[in-house]
């Protein structure tokens, strides 16, 4: 039943690609242009990196008979968000040779690099590939970076958990050898057969593909919002299996009804690493076989489960898989934030979670983050992982280290910057947004932490500043920083213009609801202190706003 | 009409031609068929005048004199008359003492300066003691009367000819940028000497009073476009600068736009503080009698001023000064001048402000009533010191909607070929400017030819000028190759050159298979670099020894392949 209408231009250069090779090769040496033949810029995609332009500057560059500043953006395939040190260091050195210098956390527990021309896109991914990193598959109608909980001392099973990542991970990469040859100038693949690709074939997925998996009581990966949410079951101490849900995707389109947020519907429990491994496996083929191809605005599963039905596509998954899901055992999610500063796990490894604000790594004049990062990673003390609200763990530290890391940390008032910092702002998201994404309406990283300035004051002023509260901010409704599984959620609708959400649950098991539209910074600062007023007014003890809204039908389900 | 193989051979000669030859062959043939046809009142034919062998060279840089000297050359054909024309590049100097009758036709460059290509002549006849008692000549001299030293390489010439004894046919003939009439005057008296005889030089000497002056046509025009190329971050600036005027302007493609700066405003307050002068006053100086203040900043030269300035300066105020060059208000504080009115004698003797010129960058098929210039500014260091130059600087200064006056600089030694050939342009920097010309020209006429272009400058992202452009033209297949080099967007520095060695083996191809050569933008070092990788590129790709190669690059310059556009 795949649907007959005509496929869409990006199925045709997929299918037309040569296994993702299309004339990527022959781009890079047009030397008259920082940009790539058309083709070429949708499936760089499936290689880890975005074709973007400085927005800012477009204008004026025109006047002046230049091009748009193209440049480039990579992002790390990094399963569960680890690296080590000496990784670091070399993402350190990377970003300073080839890049704006930045270092981005995203949402999905990688990493990104803005801002890399065209010359240098080789020689970076040459650098990543030294230090044992790739960005295969980062991006594009794949399965993405795949999410786990970030913190290893929710539960002594984490290490256990966190393997799925990356097994999972390994099972849905792409057969095909072109980022080898390409980026890395490996000889040409004689035998075709090696890259015959079961799960992708030469056509892919209809859309991206996302699978987080969360360890109870822990929700950091927001494990609904994606295509596959895999939450971990563990009973008496040992890891029994899996929850799978599916069908989750937080992004809607300004104007068009047909799109809208989802969470991922509840599919049943699974045992054993094999049928776990299958039943994702399976679930991505029924997508490929079955996701709409012609109109990727409803390309996700999402809609896919949706038109299929949830049962129905239950009984397929099952006929697929040839065993049968169990149903769902229970679970609570207690928590989805970060857990700042100092923690010890069951073995005596010590962790350091460090606010950092939007996952922006720079030195600025507020902090010097990044030096500070740079010279952690080179005492080889402590690994570096990233979390799904944007920030980044110093993990994995023998107790007989953790004070030289933590000299560092106070030395560069990493532990102030981190632990000062008001409830409000350290849960906050706020996409990429201006001037690197296309796709951006409104600012999110650059303008939510001078707004969040303002926000604080009307917190502290109904004293409920010290309340669990979510914000999140982005440019556009594709909801890159989770907008629409936010207690309170700004979606921008245009340049200087957002939508106000509220109603949104603290663990991430209900969407928010929008409650108003098109608000400027007065607007929204208005809407918050009354909103706040009620709040700090009628709130029962430890509700959080996102439930006292739909309590008081101040939006409607 | 022509037997097919007659017709073959006739096509084959025009086709392996250049413009000029073509020029010089249409004359002689039709001097061979129609003796008659100049029939003149005294009852002489073509073939019955008294001087039968003449000699015409010509000294050039941008061709004008090139293209006189050709079209008399084609005139005394016409008339029979056996006629040796070379440029005095190609000119064996001991053929002087055998010499009777001898035209020269020669520019003034630089500051009054021979062309490039006529140095070794002009330094030999000036160093020449030995007398020319048999020589007769007469010297054309061209020039432009906008600059300082007017005509001054064919005045040397000719005074160092009547110095050595030789007898002067015609009195100097100078001609200002405007120069077809005044040539027209010149070579009917050479032409009525051929036939009269050396008699003729009397009355056409007389003539000479009423030869009428070049006066050349000064556009005026506002400011239409003026914004600087480069993008943020950018150590260089560049000006792209659209001039309308109300009338169409006549230029061509590859032609040069010259234009008169003014001088800056401070320095001239400072001068007129420093003497004491009242700026209001009238003063003539030169062809020029206007206001003091006008005169200082519109007309008369006061930076970087010659020594033979600095000399009169000297001699007016009675101070010994070094021979040297410097910018009058530091003259004027190291030797100053006693009172107003010494100052007011210097100003007398001041030269003028010389022109620049800017290649065009337009063409005039797609902008008739426009030109448009591409001008960087210009920066030099002074005892260590960091220094902007005057017109670029004066340009640049300039916005949307000023007034600005300006002349054609004709060059025609810089003109794109028939339209089905192939053109190689390599163009860094402002070198860029007469391509941009030639691939409007190029476009708007259809050529069939193809059209390669090298370009380079620093940084990718903030100096490829007219990038957008270009990328139309490549697109539009307009430009069908193109390479580039910026020099600073890695650790080693990549220059123009080092792109053509890469693709030297198309290079070598396309020059076999006839292409057209054109170098604009800096003389130094660039066009010289790039002329090495020529020689280089011939050797190493055509398989030949450097004697061989040099042989062959002369060969592609007799054919008039090979175009230079530099400064
Ligand atoms: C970096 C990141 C936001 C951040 O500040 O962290 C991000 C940035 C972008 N997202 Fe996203 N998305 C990011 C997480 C998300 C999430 C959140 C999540 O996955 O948990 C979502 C919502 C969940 C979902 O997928 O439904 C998300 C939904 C989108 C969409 C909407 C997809 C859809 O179903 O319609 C787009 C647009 C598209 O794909 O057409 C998009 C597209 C983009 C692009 C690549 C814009 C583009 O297509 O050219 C943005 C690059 C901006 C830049 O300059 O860096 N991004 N994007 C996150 C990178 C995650 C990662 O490491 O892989
Ligand atoms: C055929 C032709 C085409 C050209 N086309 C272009 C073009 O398309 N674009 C372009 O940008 N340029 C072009 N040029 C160059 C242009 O004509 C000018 O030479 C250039 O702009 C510099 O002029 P200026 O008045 O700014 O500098 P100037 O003030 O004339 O200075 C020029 C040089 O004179 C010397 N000098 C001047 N004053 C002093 C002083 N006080 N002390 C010591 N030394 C001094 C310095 O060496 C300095 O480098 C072209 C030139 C020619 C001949
Ligand atoms: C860079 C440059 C400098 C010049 N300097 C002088 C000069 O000093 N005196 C002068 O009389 N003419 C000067 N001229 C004007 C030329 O002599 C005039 O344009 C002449 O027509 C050029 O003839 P050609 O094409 O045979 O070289 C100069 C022209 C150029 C391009
Ligand atoms: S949410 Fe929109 S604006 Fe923000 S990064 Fe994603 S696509 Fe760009």
């Amino acid at each position: 039943m795949a649907t007959p209408q005509k496929l869409s231009p990006v199925e045709r250069i997929k299918l037309s690609s040569d296994a993702l090779r299309g004339s990527l090769k022959e781009s890079l040496t047009d030397e008259i242009t920082g940009s790539l033949r058309e083709d070429d810029q949708s499936l760089i995609k499936f290689h880890g990196l975005y074709q973007q332009d400085d927005r800012d500057r477009r204008e004026e560059r025109a006047e002046k008979k230049l091009e748009w500043l193209y440049s480039y953006m990579i992002r790390l395939r990094l399963p569960g968000g680890l690296i080590t040190p000496e990784q670091w260091t070399g993402i350190h050195h990377i970003a300073g040779e080839h890049s704006t210098g930045t270092i981005k956390i995203t949402t999905r527990q990688t990493i990104q690099l803005h801002g890399i021309v065209k010359t240098h896109i080789k020689p970076t991914i040459k650098a990543f590939n030294t230090i044992h990193l790739d960005s295969i598959a980062a991006c594009g109608d794949v399965n993405r970076n795949v999410t786990c909980s970030s913190h290893p001392s929710v539960s002594a099973l984490h290490e256990e958990v966190f393997g799925y990542a990356a097994k999972i991970s390994e099972m849905a990469l792409p057969k095909t050898k072109a980022y080898y040859e390409i980026w890395l100038d490996e000889e040409q693949l004689l035998n075709k057969e090696e890259e015959k690709d079961p799960l992708y074939e030469d056509r892919y997925l209809p859309r991206k593909f996302k699978i987080g998996i969360a360890i109870p009581p822990d929700n950091d990966v927001d494990a609904f919002g994606n295509d596959i949410g895999m939450i971990a079951v563990i009973e008496n101490g040992e890891l029994k299996g899996f929850n799978i849900a599916a069908g989750g995707g937080l992004s809607t389109t300004h104007g068009n009804p047909q799109t809208y947020a989802r969470l991922a519907s509840m599919l049943g429990f699974v045992d054993t690493e094999e049928k776990v491994l299958k039943a994702i496996y399976e679930i991505m083929t029924i997508q490929r076989d079955f996701g709409n191809r012609s109109d990727r605005k409803l390309a996700r599963l999402k809609y896919t489960i949706d038109r299929i039905g949830v049962e129905a596509f239950k009984v397929e998954l099952e006929k697929r898989c040839g065993f049968s899901l169990e149903p769902a055992r229970p679970y609570t999610f207690e928590f989805r934030g970060d857990h700042f500063g100092w923690s010890e796990n069951h073995v005596g490894k010590w962790y350091y979670t460090i606010f950092t604000e939007n996952g922006l790594i720079k030195d600025d004049e507020k902090i010097a983050l990044k030096t500070a990062l740079f010279e952690i990673a080179a005492t080889g003390k402590a690994h570096f992982r990233f979390t799904c609200n944007q920030n980044l763990v110093l993990s994995d530290i023998d107790a007989n280290d953790k004070d030289i890391v933590n000299e560092l940390l106070v030395k560069f008032g990493i532990d102030q910057h981190t632990e000062l910092a008001s409830q409000v702002r350290r849960n906050a998201i706020a996409c990429v947004a201006f001037p690197t994404c296309p796709l951006a309406l409104a600012e999110a990283q650059r303008y939510l932490p001078s707004l969040i300035s303002k926000i604080e004051p009307l917190l502290a002023k109904h004293n409920i500043d010290n309340e669990e509260m979510h914000l999140r901010m982005t440019g556009c409704p594709n909801g890159c920083g989770r907008s629409h599984l936010s207690e309170i959620g700004l979606v921008g609708t245009a340049y200087g213009k957002y939508n106000l959400h509220i109603g949104g649950d603290r663990v991430g098991e209900r969407l928010n609801i929008r409650y108003k539209e098109n608000l400027d910074e007065q607007g929204i600062l208005d809407h918050l202190d009354q909103l706040f007023e009620m709040y700090a007014a009628g709130k029962n003890a430890g509700e959080g706003i996102g439930d006292f809204a739909i309590r008081n039908q101040l939006v409607q389900l | 009409m022509l037997p097919g193989s007659k017709l073959k051979t006739l096509q084959e000669l025009i086709d392996g031609s250049t413009r000029d030859e073509l020029i010089w062959m249409n004359g002689y043939i039709s001097g061979l068929v129609t003796p008659l046809k100049d029939f003149n009142g005294n009852g002489q034919n073509g073939h019955s005048t008294i001087v039968k062998k003449i000699s015409i060279v010509f000294g050039t840089e941008t061709g004008n004199s090139k293209k006189l000297a050709t079209e008399l050359a084609a005139l005394a054909k016409q008339k029979g008359i056996n006629v040796k024309c070379t440029g005095v590049d190609q000119y064996r100097l001991s053929d002087l003492d055998k010499e009777e009758f001898f035209f020269v036709v020669i520019s003034t460059h630089g500051e009054g300066e021979p062309p490039g290509p006529a140095k070794k002549f002009y330094d030999a006849v000036m160093a020449r003691t030995t007398t020319l008692p048999h020589l007769r000549f007469a010297v054309l001299a061209l020039g432009d009367t906008s600059y300082p030293l007017y005509c001054k390489t064919g005045e040397d010439i000719d005074g160092h000819f009547i110095k050595l004894g030789a007898k002067q046919l015609l009195p100097l003939h100078k001609c200002d940028v405007d120069f077809e009439k005044p040539a027209k005057v010149w070579f009917d008296k050479v032409l009525s000497i051929t036939e009269k005889g050396e008699s003729a030089s009397k009355l056409a000497g007389n003539v000479q009073a009423v030869a009428p002056k070049g006066e050349k046509k000064i556009y005026n025009g506002i400011i239409l476009t003026h914004l600087n190329l480069n993008d943020r971050g950018s150590e260089k600036v560049t000006w792209h600068i659209e001039i309308g005027a109300e009338e169409p302007v006549n230029y061509e493609h590859g032609d040069a736009i010259a234009i008169i700066p003014h001088n800056r405003k401070e320095v001239i307050d400072r001068i007129i503080t420093l003497t004491g002068i009242d700026e209001s006053k009238v003063v003539e100086s030169g062809k020029h009698k206007e206001t003091v203040r006008v005169l200082l900043t519109e007309r008369l030269n006061i930076c970087y001023l010659l020594s033979s300035a600095i000399k009169k300066y000297a001699v007016i105020t009675q101070q010994e000064i070094p021979d040297t060059r410097m910018d009058l208000i530091d003259l004027l504080r190291i030797y100053p001048v006693k009172n107003p009115e010494q100052f007011e004698e210097v100003i007398k003797v001041l030269p003028v402000i010389a022109p620049r010129l800017y290649s065009v960058s337009s063409s005039p098929l797609v902008n008739p009533n426009e030109v448009h210039l591409t001008v960087s500014r210009h920066a030099y260091l002074k005892q260590e010191e960091k220094h902007v130059g005057l017109c670029s600087t004066f340009l640049g200064d300039l916005s949307v909607n000023s007034a600005i006056s300006f002349y054609v600089h004709r060059n025609r030694s810089f003109k794109l070929p028939a339209d089905d050939k192939n053109v190689i342009m390599i163009g860094p920097g402002t070198g860029i400017a007469p391509f941009r010309s030639f691939l409007a020209e190029r476009d708007a006429r259809g050529a069939t030819g193809q059209n390669w272009f090298f370009f380079g400058e620093q940084h990718f992202a903030s100096d490829f000028l007219y990038q957008s452009e270009m990328q139309m033209f490549y697109q539009t297949g307009v430009l069908n190759k193109i390479h580039l080099a910026f020099s600073r967007d890695q650790q080693e520095k990549i220059y123009v050159q080092h792109r053509m060695i890469e693709q030297g083996k198309e290079l070598f191809e396309w020059l076999q298979g006839g292409a057209y050569v054109y170098i604009s933008g800096t003389k130094d070092p660039m066009s010289k670099d790039v002329e090495k990788a020529w020689l280089d590129i011939i050797v190493h790709h055509g398989k030949k020894t450097p004697e061989e190669a040099n042989a062959y690059w002369e060969s592609i310059k007799k054919e008039g392949r090979y175009h230079k556009d530099v400064y």
